[in-house]
């Protein structure tokens, strides 16, 4: 393909997802204005002074209109200004920058080992095909992914941290060596589903894949056995399973925060979860925006590194 | 005799059932919709013919799996099995509310978005759909407890908020095809009229894939309801809720698993019931064994 017409397609790919995040940036402002009651005296109770409340609406920007509210939002997103937490006067911004790394850390950690561990899965299974096989695969990955992440991670602690004592039951320490005591257990936990999910992806890629013409071509032509798995089966295979991890990594994120509060992880899932049980609405929409920013942002990094793969891909 | 009679027609309907079942994912389908059936049935039976109430205190606390209390009873003295299956209505009841409601919204919205000449109503509706869809559900969800506050109702209200979107997408795209076939083309020089087309003609046939994704979406929406009460967002006590009794017995998993494991038993019973369905109809989508 021409270059400026690749050029032009992620750059249309690109704006795109700029003009989603604004609109995931109008839905986490907004949503405060849904609430049912007055958010300020929902805050500080019934017994609240009037003062308090008013001096609350005001920092909150309620007294305002909501459009005239908006563009000072919009004012201070572009200064990287997200708000101030209500419980701890700390900046929303300060407090993702302090929490990210460690869910960043262990989510990378998690893909990391579930592509290792799927890709022979899924290959060589996809590869055989053999139905009795492949209905045991599909029965166990299927039952996997039903099951809920907090069960699963209840089920581990009672054999690994109650029975066995292998595990700290929760808490962390951020010190390298040490924190890998905390982390194997909570990191496990989500390799176990990812496996699951990407391998199944991957084994009906696989599938599709061996029925294309040049996978023939490639037997015919007695293409060396790891060329002929990476070249010819796998790296197409690769570009649909790559696009349904970036666009899974929102549920990722979404299973990420049950998983922090059950090991009590500082990772930003815990925060958010916190932010909720205190109701400081400026966390919570901050780490709502975020979230959504990158989930926006993951699926064009996830688009492009497909249509690397595989140049059929649509952008 | 007309006994003989109804006996071939009931050999060959058993030959239909057989051969219905042996088409691929006839099994899966099966299996899953039986399971699904036993935990809802029990679920609203149990609660009305079993021995004790679910908040009523029975015995010891933390008394182990007896035959009184085959699931034991849990920190209060109440009988697990009896909270266990009386928390059917609160995680499939909400569960299936969830699902349906946005269901049919977004099932709607989707086809008025694909008829739609009105360019404004397109672009805003659509524009807000991507923003919607962009956020995570569990995470989108757990913030809008912050301004709704909790309980199980107020989990349908978020639901029905955030997930008609993924089924107007839906509906969108399958309309947009649907809207090319012959067979609308055929409506329009019959001279039908637009709601009888839309109705009769449109949703029917963009229906069928909204249903498909639904039935998945049930398992994510029941994992996402107990994920929210697990967090102490949805379910408060003493309800009886999987995900809420599972975060209870935490306290108790060094002395007593039972009041962690059976809620979660009947949870994955729940999802893996629905799942082999899910699984069995893609099969026979397939078309493969």
């Amino acid at each position: 393909m021409n270059q400026n017409v690749f050029v032009r397609k992620v750059f249309g790919r690109f704006l795109r997802a700029i003009s989603i995040s604004f609109w995931v940036m109008v839905i986490s402002f907004s949503l405060i204005r849904f609430s049912p009651g007055d958010p300020a005296s929902a805050r500080l109770g019934a017994g609240a002074e009037p003062e308090a409340i008013e001096q609350l609406r005001e920092q909150l920007g309620l007294n305002q209109n909501a459009f005239a509210q908006f563009i000072d939002y919009f004012r201070g997103l572009l200064q990287g200004d997200l708000g101030v937490s209500l419980v701890n006067g700390v900046e929303v911004l300060e407090t993702i920058k302090r929490t990210f790394p460690l869910t960043l850390t262990y989510i990378t950690l998690s893909v990391f080992f579930a592509f290792i561990i799927s890709i022979p899965i899924g290959t060589i299974i996809g590869w055989s095909n053999r139905a009795s096989t492949v209905y045991v695969f599909r029965g166990i990955t299927s039952i996997i992914i039903a099951t809920p992440n907090f069960f699963i991670a209840m089920v581990a602690i009672l054999i690994f941290s109650v029975q066995r004592n292998w595990a700290p039951v929760f808490g962390y320490v951020s010190e390298f060596p040490e924190n890998l005591k905390y982390l194997w257990l909570p990191v496990s936990i989500n390799t176990l589903i990812l496996v699951a999910i990407i391998s199944r992806v991957l084994h009906t890629s696989v599938v599709d894949t061996k029925a294309e013409e040049f996978v023939e071509t490639g037997i015919i032509r007695g293409v060396s056995r790891p060329r002929f798995f990476w070249f010819y089966v796998l790296k197409p295979s690769l570009a649909p399973t790559v696009v349904l991890l970036s666009y899974m990594m929102g549920t990722m994120l979404g299973a990420t925060v049950i998983l922090e509060t059950i090991f009590s992880l500082p990772g930003i899932g815990r925060e958010l979860v916190g932010a909720v049980l205190g109701s400081d609405y400026p966390m919570v929409q901050g780490i709502l925006l975020f979230f959504g920013v990158i989930t926006v942002f993951l699926s064009f990094i996830g688009d492009l590194l497909a249509y690397a793969l595989d140049r059929r891909v649509k952008l | 005799m007309s006994s003989n009679k109804a006996f071939a027609s009931d050999a060959s309907r058993k030959e239909r059932i057989k051969e219905w079942v042996s088409r691929p994912g006839g099994f899966g389908i099966i299996t899953g919709a039986t399971m699904f059936a036993m935990i809802t049935l029990v679920g609203f039976i149990y609660p009305l013919v079993g021995p004790y109430a679910s908040d009523e205190f029975v015995g010891e606390s933390l008394e182990r799996p007896s035959w009184a209390h085959p699931m034991g009873l849990d920190q209060l003295g109440r009988d697990v099995m009896t909270r266990v299956f009386a928390a059917v209505p609160a995680d499939i009841g909400i569960a299936f509310l969830g699902v349906t409601i946005p269901l049919v919204i977004g099932t709607v919205v989707g086809i008025l978005l694909a008829l739609t000449k009105n360019k404004y109503f397109k672009s805003i509706v659509s524009s807000l759909i991507d923003g919607i869809n962009a956020f995570p559900l569990l995470i989108i969800a757990i913030a809008m407890v912050t301004f709704l506050g909790p309980g199980l109702f107020n989990v349908v209200i978020i639901l029905t908020v955030m997930s008609w979107a993924r089924y107007a997408r839906i509906a969108r795209t399958k309309a947009v095809v649907v809207m090319q076939q012959n067979y609308i083309e055929a409506t329009k020089l019959m001279g039908y009229s637009r709601r009888r087309v839309i109705r009769k003609h449109i949703a029917p046939n963009v229906s069928s894939e909204s249903l498909a994704y639904a039935l998945s979406d049930f398992i994510l929406v029941i994992i996402i309801v107990s994920g929210l009460s697990f967090l102490g967002l949805a379910a408060r006590p003493p309800a009886a809720e999987w995900g809420a009794m599972i975060a209870d017995g935490r306290t108790f998993l060094g002395q007593a698993w039972w009041l962690t494991i059976f809620p979660g038993l009947a949870l994955c019973w729940s999802a893996i019931s629905l799942s082999f369905i899910v699984e069995g109809l893609s099969r026979r989508d397939r078309g493969n064994a």
